[in-house]
């Protein structure tokens, strides 16, 4: 008996602590660290220029971190209390910056992770499958000819990432899906929406408004703040705690639809309810950074060859990677050119293109998950 | 509870009228085994008429499946025959355009598709090969319908797995990478998935097609040491027929979309099946054991 327990005890913890390896906490504590240095540099570095040990005291002032004042005017947009300029320039204009990179990195990376599941491709991303486009021309949209309608960015974002996902699936759908249908129907959706998106071009009459715009259809950093934070905090955890808790289900439906179907998986329900969350984490991060171009498909990849393919693994994975390399690639975008500040899907796309394709070259077969 | 009274007559007529009436109505389901006793069926095929959606054609059109209960049946025929299609019928992935398929006395369809799950547990014939998911993940994943969105592992789910994997016999290898077994290996697997399940039946489309001799006699060990331990009532299906007749309790044969015969083993094959269903010249041994012996492929355009 007392044998018989210990042995189940045994199969518990086995069980528990299965799926954390290692290699995980190590990779994770990793990409903390990436974050928090990139975070440092991002915050020490600019116009009004700071030692590092000077920032870090800002980082790190107690006035300010237990400053209920303080937090209320980030968090609920109250008046600021009075702090010394250091404290103002690192709390209210660098570090929010770092923490829109922290929460676009993390929902851009989650929404690529659920997308390749669901799609059972590789290639998926909320780019490929027109998720952006559409969500991008909403935000357009909204920007150009509603701009009364700005606060709800995220929303409007989601809807217009939603109408086109849903208009991809019901292309590609014929009593059923499959990956290649997937993503060729969402190639064309997003061809008809960047067209829709240049044609809303001739519609704006103020240059800075043409000019916000492109930078919005670059993905950038620039010029976010404790707003932005706001808008997209909220739904951004909403969106990564329910794909946190549909790992399992994602990885079943990695066993194949017709598996997946034997264990009594409602296969279009999930798949559908899933891909409703990707769609709500590329559209927080669309709304706040605009199309990062790269980002969704390249750091799952990144995640899976160091994690391996158990979504248990690479949801967390991609929660932590996320962040440190959006962060990264911003000081990049921020700090690389003195004088000029250049969007960071730039960044993102001439290190994530080349990296993808050499994964491709590495790779014997790309495609199918 | 009231109770109402009948004079005699009309109470004993009343009672034969139902009988005749329990009779007629269940008449197909008395089907008896070779000593006259009845048997009951786990599954049953009711006038099934399937197609796939993609085109017109019928390919499946059976007036009547039984899967004896706590049995092990073996669905055999040449390519082509539609037995898996027939199979994808009876466990739900292939809506019929007609009939309907019961499993003990309801219809599937009655079923939330978790809970068939629990009930009837599939291994279909090609698996997707996933590399990088361990054996012991992958037999967890067997206890998918038992478990809720936010469930955690429950000690029904460690014990379940266990005992799979102990009865497919895959303790060695519980923690090594899907993608680095042998296709036997792999498929003991799969199947210690679908015991983890534990249900009542188990449907398994050609589960020793392309192993090696020792891992096809794994797998049908495993099935029949479940049917035997556990009483579960399995239906598969198998490539050849002289493997089939030696391990299967019931045989059923399919031709061309439809019924050939169905019983026994040893009334079932005969020399005229095999020429018939199969297409090959063969003698048939019943002494000491049902034996198949195929000579010869006889020619295509024979009627």
């Amino acid at each position: 008996m007392a044998e018989a327990q210990s042995i189940d005890e045994h199969a518990a913890v086995r069980e528990r602590e299965g799926w954390v390896t290692g290699r995980l906490v190590l990779f994770c504590l990793a990409s903390v660290g990436i974050t928090v240095v990139a975070g440092l540099v991002q915050v020490s570095f600019g116009e009004y220029s700071m030692t590092f040990v000077e920032a870090w005291k800002a980082v790190f002032n107690p006035t300010v971190i237990f400053s209920l004042d303080a937090w209320s005017a980030f968090l609920f947009g109250t008046e600021l209390p009075n702090m010394s300029t250091g404290s103002v320039v690192v709390w209210n204009l660098r570090l929010p910056r770092v923490f829109v990179g922290i929460i676009a990195g993390a929902t851009l990376a989650v929404s690529g992770a659920i997308f390749q599941a669901v799609t059972r491709n590789e290639l998926a991303s909320p780019f490929i499958l027109g998720v952006s486009s559409g969500a991008g021309f909403a935000v357009l949209a909204t920007l150009v000819v509603f701009s009364g309608l700005s606060n709800l960015l995220p929303l409007v974002a989601a809807l217009g990432g939603t109408v086109a996902f849903v208009v991809v699936y019901m292309i590609a759908w014929k009593g059923g899906t499959s990956p290649v249908r997937l993503v060729l129907a969402g190639v064309i959706v997003n061809m008809i929406f960047q067209s829709l998106q240049q044609g809303l071009f001739f519609f704006a009459d103020d240059l800075g408004v043409v000019q916000t715009a492109i930078a919005w259809l670059t993905g950038s950093l620039t010029g976010t703040g404790w707003g932005e934070v706001r808008i997209a905090i909220v739904p951004a955890i909403i969106a990564i705690g329910i794909a946190l808790a549909g790992s399992r289900q994602l990885n079943v439906l990695m066993l194949g639809e017709t598996t997946a179907r034997s264990l009594g998986m409602q296969v279009e329900r999930v798949r559908f309810f899933l891909s409703a969350v990707a769609i709500l984490a590329a559209s927080v991060a669309i709304a706040v950074a605009g199309i990062v171009s790269f980002f969704g498909l390249v750091v799952p990849h990144i995640v899976r060859n160091t994690l391996g393919g158990d979504y248990r693994r690479l949801m967390v994975g991609c929660l932590f990677a996320g962040p440190a390399l959006m962060v990264t690639a911003d000081v990049g975008a921020r700090l690389a050119l003195s004088g000029t500040q250049i969007p960071v899907g730039i960044v993102t796309g001439l290190i994530g293109g080349p990296y993808f394709l050499y994964l491709m070259r590495k790779q014997q077969s790309m495609g199918e998950l | 509870m009231t109770h109402q009274h009948h004079s005699a007559t009309e109470e004993q007529d009343h009672d034969q009228e139902q009988a005749q009436e329990y009779e007629h109505e269940h008449e197909h389901e008395q089907i008896t085994d070779s000593d006259g006793v009845t048997v009951e069926s786990a599954l049953v095929g009711d006038g099934l008429e399937l197609s796939y959606p993609a085109s017109e054609e019928t390919i499946v059109d059976c007036a009547r499946l039984d899967i004896p209960e706590a049995a092990v049946t073996a669905l055999v025929g040449p390519n082509g025959s539609g037995k898996s299609t027939l199979l994808k019928s009876l466990s739900n992935h292939l809506e019929p355009d007609a009939g309907t398929v019961q499993i003990h006395g309801e219809d599937l369809d009655s079923f939330s598709q978790k809970e068939l799950a629990r009930e009837l547990g599939v291994l279909s014939q090609e698996n997707d090969s996933l590399g990088s998911i361990t054996v012991e993940d992958l037999v967890y994943h067997g206890r998918y319908p038992h478990r809720g969105f936010f469930d955690s592992v429950s000690e029904e789910d460690h014990r379940a797995v266990d005992r799979a994997i102990e009865l497919a016999g895959i303790d060695h290898i519980c923690d090594t990478e899907l993608g680095q077994l042998s296709g036997g290996q792999k498929q003991l697997a799969w199947i210690a998935m679908v015991l983890a399940q534990d249900t009542d039946v188990l449907l398994l489309d050609e589960p020793t097609t392309f192993l090696d001799i020792h891992h096809q006699f794994r797998v049908l060990e495993t099935i029949r040491q479940l049917n035997e331990q556990k009483g579960v009532t399995v239906a598969v299906i198998l490539h050849d027929i002289s493997q089939a007749a030696r391990f299967a309790d019931y045989l059923v044969a399919i031709h061309d979309g439809e019924l050939y015969d169905w019983g026994p083993p040893e009334e079932v094959v005969t020399e005229q099946l095999l020429a018939d269903v199969f297409g090959v010249e063969a003698t048939v041994k019943y002494e000491p054991e049902l034996q198949v012996l195929p000579k010869q492929a006889l020619p295509d355009n024979r009627l």
